[in-house]
């Protein structure tokens, strides 16, 4: 258990990081057990986390614009252009939020995604490293 | 003004001009309890000024007749913003926050604006920054604001202090929870939705709801609206009951006094929440440890202690 | 890290604490007496068949699909060609688990994806494509329809393929699927008729098969779906049960075929094979004997011909590894041994390349021998039941047996299979499950070779993903536009209307939908009129 940090000059009482990260799915794929696993270990790690379901590119860019996100999280699987579409999207409306990526991803998939800047996470990857990432790319450590 | 007023000033007066970015910036800076410049308040008489509260148990189908109600008032008004409150975890802070998934019709609509929130470390379920960004959001032109509150295990009584008006949500066959929460939920509700009135059990809960209801005067007796609102049934009742909730209330200005109440409730609050702070840095310093070392050896009593200790703060606070 | 051997948990995978062997005491009690029972005797659990592999081999059954309709024909062929003795159809998921065609929003936004997970079927005309030169008269074929609410199409569209090349229905031998666990806990589509609706919806597949096809199998409920997700063993066997009794007692309530033929028709399901092997293989004998007391005890029905529970199993998905993909294929290997073990109907090995895509022809071929050396090089078909008698597995398959009891109990407590999966509670003992895993593989108490244990960071044997092929959205959009220009749209109009009153309606909707699929209705038309109908269920999670 975390302590709750507080503001010295606001006093407010923030989450533990009081980082909020986006979780969307690209493809119309419904397996939701990757996706659970990570978004339930971000929340045990203090993040809140957003969840949309399945989300073309332009609904993602939206929610991380109205939900003010530091960090979206896209579980891919099926073509890598769907994921590559929705990447370049996010990238040129909201300025700067950092993108990691999970899912079924083989490695060309997964080197055209490192290509735009998107940390992949395939199956097999251990949550504790996962949570490092968001810790990581949200600015926590 | 300092740097981060300035910047604050500058959010507002993009969100102002309808930028949803700087809309959303400010909700996040007033969830981190940043001091926000003035912002206008609904006006009474403006019909599509309205903060709607809606609560019940996990499970009810709030937030998919929430979704089902904003396509139908956006029609009307024009425009409606909706707050998913939802609970913080009291182990780590952390928060689930999945209202948008059933939300999704209006995921592009720019009509609609949605907001997940967190309670974070608040006790009774809504968030104080709800208040405020509710604030906010009318004040940039979102004047209808359906505020979606998470009732754990019960209805969520707190809503009445942040809502002008409130709707509870319940199921057919639930009637051990109505017996149970009689006294809050009349005391909050101005409509009872049964959702899901497809499924067994509707009659007796439909009973259940007016053996509550029966001892209201006429006048101020809740409506009770079924639906299903998957399907998106009942929901066109829906909205005419709170039209008519809406102006029975602005009319015998129970409205006004409400508004007044949540700003009292709010000021209060952030007199509380500014003696937290300075306790919590008091605790730190030698003179707290003083007091209680007194007065466990017995040379201060309690109320002498405490009268000493209430100095301090209210001094600290005037410092600020 | 890696846990010292004194303070490890000696248990099976699903958490049955493990001695370390076992005596003739430690059989239970109630279990002692069916231990004479030999194979092919109720209550079954030693096996269906008393000369199981020597007359019967299972039946090698592999998912296979992608593409165009002729694609996917295509690898049919080929599969049959290596060996495959039935086959699978799969329909490209984006569409047809959703009922949209591919000029729907939802599948524009990702036409690259199209094709990817099956063969795009959007009318009886691409579905007549991927059956062709395949001898559906005589060979086992799953006519696709995995999801609930695609099922009714899929059937309608294989069945009119095969009446149209003048086949007898009442002789056609397949299987359709419609499965609860897939449908609403282990891939939950974006739009998805509620539960109780689906019910609707397979009850009178059931009931049609009944008076039309009786050699065909309806419905399959695939604890598979439910497994993969995170249900352990006994929760799977609970599940299953559960699920098969709220067919059954549709039935029941309408009272238009005899219990006992819907029983046989819900008979025939599938099971996940997973690593732990002693405890999957005792799972396929513990269902036997679950099913047999089920209807015995709850329906009375006794008939050794509808209580023999007919089992498929595929051997899980997610055991398949991103990591050196090689050893997926010892895998596969050890998880279809386990189902041999067990005693096993029909099966399906999962592809070496599953974490990183569909299966290229060479994981499919060598799903194809892992069977075939199964089958032919270990002598593991001699003699039925081999486990049986073993202290161990006898213990294990009645412990198994009580525990998925009292699963089975719980769900009936919160009322019944639908109702926990409307509430949500089963994907929560699913996720539940799925941390606590995921949590061992992080304190190092569970180990993967090459993920946790034996890694290597560039694998000099890297597997790309099988990527289909690229034309699969053109071509459908081509056939989609051609099927609405040429079709006689009077026709399709009055087929829609009259199966749209079907659904608003209690008479069995598949007569309607043969009609529309005659009349070339297409997939989104159908999609659209179960959207008027029934809405969407409403996902208790959020992915």
């Amino acid at each position: 258990m975390s302590e709750p940090t507080t503001n010295a000059t606001t006093g407010a009482t923030t989450s533990a990081t009081g980082k909020r990260v986006l979780m969307a799915k690209t493809g119309l794929d419904g397996h939701w057990r990757g996706p659970t696993i990570v978004a339930t270990a971000l929340r045990d790690a203090g993040f809140e986390v957003i969840m949309i379901g399945m989300a073309r590119a332009e609904e993602v860019v939206q929610a991380a614009i109205d939900e003010d996100v530091d960090l979206v999280g896209l579980n891919v699987g099926g073509h890598v252009d769907v994921a590559v579409r929705a990447v370049e999207q996010i990238q040129s409306s909201c300025d700067g939020v950092p993108i990691f990526a999970g899912g079924v991803v083989p490695p060309h998939a997964k080197r055209k995604l490192e290509a735009l800047g998107v940390e992949v996470y395939p199956p097999g990857s251990q949550l504790p490293e996962i949570v490092e990432a968001a810790r990581r790319l949200t600015g926590i450590i | 003004m300092s740097s981060d007023a300035v910047v604050l000033s500058a959010l507002l007066a993009a969100a102002l001009d309808g930028d949803r970015q700087a809309l959303a910036r400010l909700i996040s800076a007033a969830e981190r309890g940043a001091t926000l410049p003035p912002l206008t308040p609904p006006t009474d008489r403006a019909e599509h000024q309205l903060c709607i509260g809606f609560t019940g148990a996990p499970g009810a189908g709030k937030s998919t007749l929430v979704s089902a109600l904003t396509g139908h008032l956006i029609a009307e008004a024009g425009a409606a913003a909706v707050l998913a409150v939802d609970p913080s975890s009291p182990f780590s802070r952390g928060a689930l926050l999945g209202d948008r998934v059933r939300m999704h019709e209006h995921a592009m609509d720019p009509r609609v604006f949605i907001r997940s929130m967190a309670t974070r470390s608040e006790t009774g379920g809504l968030a104080r920054a709800t208040q405020v960004a509710r604030r906010i959001l009318q004040a940039c032109g979102w004047g209808l604001v359906l505020l979606e509150t998470v009732g754990v295990g019960q209805v969520e009584l707190d809503v009445v202090y942040t809502a002008d008006l409130v709707v509870v949500v319940l199921n057919p066959g639930w009637g051990d929870e109505i017996q149970a929460n009689k006294a809050g939920l009349m005391e909050i509700a101005d409509i009872f939705v049964i959702n899901k009135a497809d499924r067994e059990g509707l009659e007796s809960t439909r009973r259940d709801i007016d053996a509550v209801i029966i001892n209201r005067p006429e006048h101020q007796r809740p409506a009770v609206v079924e639906t299903v609102a998957s399907e998106g049934k009942g929901v066109k009742e829906l909205a005419k009951a709170i039209s008519l909730a809406r102006e029975s209330l602005c009319a015998s200005g129970e409205l006004h006094r409400r508004r007044q109440r949540q700003f009292a409730t709010e000021l209060e609050q952030e007199l509380l929440r500014r003696f937290k702070v300075s306790m919590t840095q008091l605790r730190q310093e030698e003179s707290y440890g003083e007091l209680v070392e007194a007065l466990a050896s017995g040379a201060d009593t309690l109320d002498g202690a405490a009268s000493r200790l209430q100095k301090i703060v209210l001094g600290k606070i005037a410092l600020r | 890290m890696q846990t010292p051997p004194e303070d490890r948990k000696w248990t099976s995978a699903s958490g049955i604490p493990l001695k370390s062997f076992y005596l003739p005491d430690d059989v239970p009690e109630g279990h002692r007496r069916v231990l004479g029972a030999a194979p092919g005797e109720p209550p079954f659990h030693r096996g269906a068949y008393a000369t199981g592999y020597r007359t019967k081999p299972w039946r090698i059954f592999q998912l296979s699909g992608f593409g165009k309709p002729e694609d996917e024909n295509e690898r049919i062929k080929f599969l049959l060609e290596q060996g495959e003795t039935g086959f699978l159809m799969e329909h490209d998921r984006n569409t047809a688990d959703h009922l949209y065609n591919v000029d729907h929003p939802e599948v524009l936004a990702r036409r690259e994806d199209v094709g990817l997970t099956g063969a795009v079927m959007q009318s009886v005309r691409d579905i007549d494509i991927c059956l062709r030169d395949l001898p559906i008269d005589s060979t086992y074929g799953h006519a696709g329809g995995a999801v609930v609410q695609h099922a009714p199409y899929a059937l309608a569209g294989y069945w009119t393929v095969a009446r149209r090349r003048g086949y007898d229905l009442s002789r056609l031998p397949g299987t359709g699927q419609s499965d609860y666990f897939l449908t609403y806990l282990g891939c939950v589509t974006k739009q998805q008729v509620p539960t109780d609706a689906g019910l609707r919806l397979n009850a009178d597949i059931i009931e049609f098969c009944d008076q039309y096809l009786p050699r065909w199998v309806p419905v399959s409920i695939a604890g598979y779906n439910g497994a993969d997700s995170g249900l352990n063993a006994p929760q799977e066997l609970g599940a299953l049960f559960a699920n098969a009794v709220e067919y059954l007692e549709e039935i029941k309530r309408r009272g238009t075929m005899p219990l006992a033929k819907a029983a046989r028709g819900c008979g025939g399901v599938s099971f996940r094979m997973s690593m732990d092997v002693f405890e999957e293989a005792s799972k396929l004998r513990a269902a036997r004997l679950m099913w047999t007391q089920l209807l015995a005890e709850r329906y009375d029905i006794t008939d050794p011909k509808v209580s023999n529970l007919r089992i498929h199993c595929v051997t899980a998905g997610s055991r398949m590894q991103y990591q050196q993909p090689f050893n997926n294929i010892v895998r596969g290997t050890l998880m279809g041994l386990a189902a041999a073990l067990g005693g096993v109907q029909s099966l399906g090995v999962s592809g070496y390349d599953e974490a990183l895509s569909i299966p290229s022809e060479h994981a499919h071929q060598m799903s194809v021998r892992i069977q075939q050396i199964l089958q032919e090089e270990t002598n593991i078909a001699s003699v039925t039941d081999p486990l049986g008698g073993s202290y161990y597995i006898e213990t294990l398959t009645a412990q198994l047996i009580e525990r998925a009891w009292a699963f089975f109990d719980e769900i009936q407590a919160q009322g019944g299979f639908l109702a926990c999966l409307d509430s949500g509670w089963l994907h929560q003992q699913a996720a539940e499950n799925q941390h606590q895993e995921f949590m061992a593989q992080a304190d190092g108490s569970q180990r993967i070779i090459g993920v946790t244990d034996h890694t290597d960071d560039v694998s000099p044997f890297e597997v790309d993903g099988f990527m289909g092929v690229d034309d699969a959205f053109d071509v459908a959009l081509e056939r989609l536009e051609a099927v609405r220009r040429e079709r006689h749209e009077k026709g399709a109009a009055d087929a829609m209307r009259a199966l749209e009153q079907a659904c608003r309606g209690d008479a069995n909707i598949m007569g309607p939908m043969m009609d529309a699929l005659e009349a070339e209705v297409t997939l989104g038309e159908i999609g659209d009129i179960y959207r008027q109908v029934w809405g969407d269920w409403s996902t208790p999670i959020q992915t």
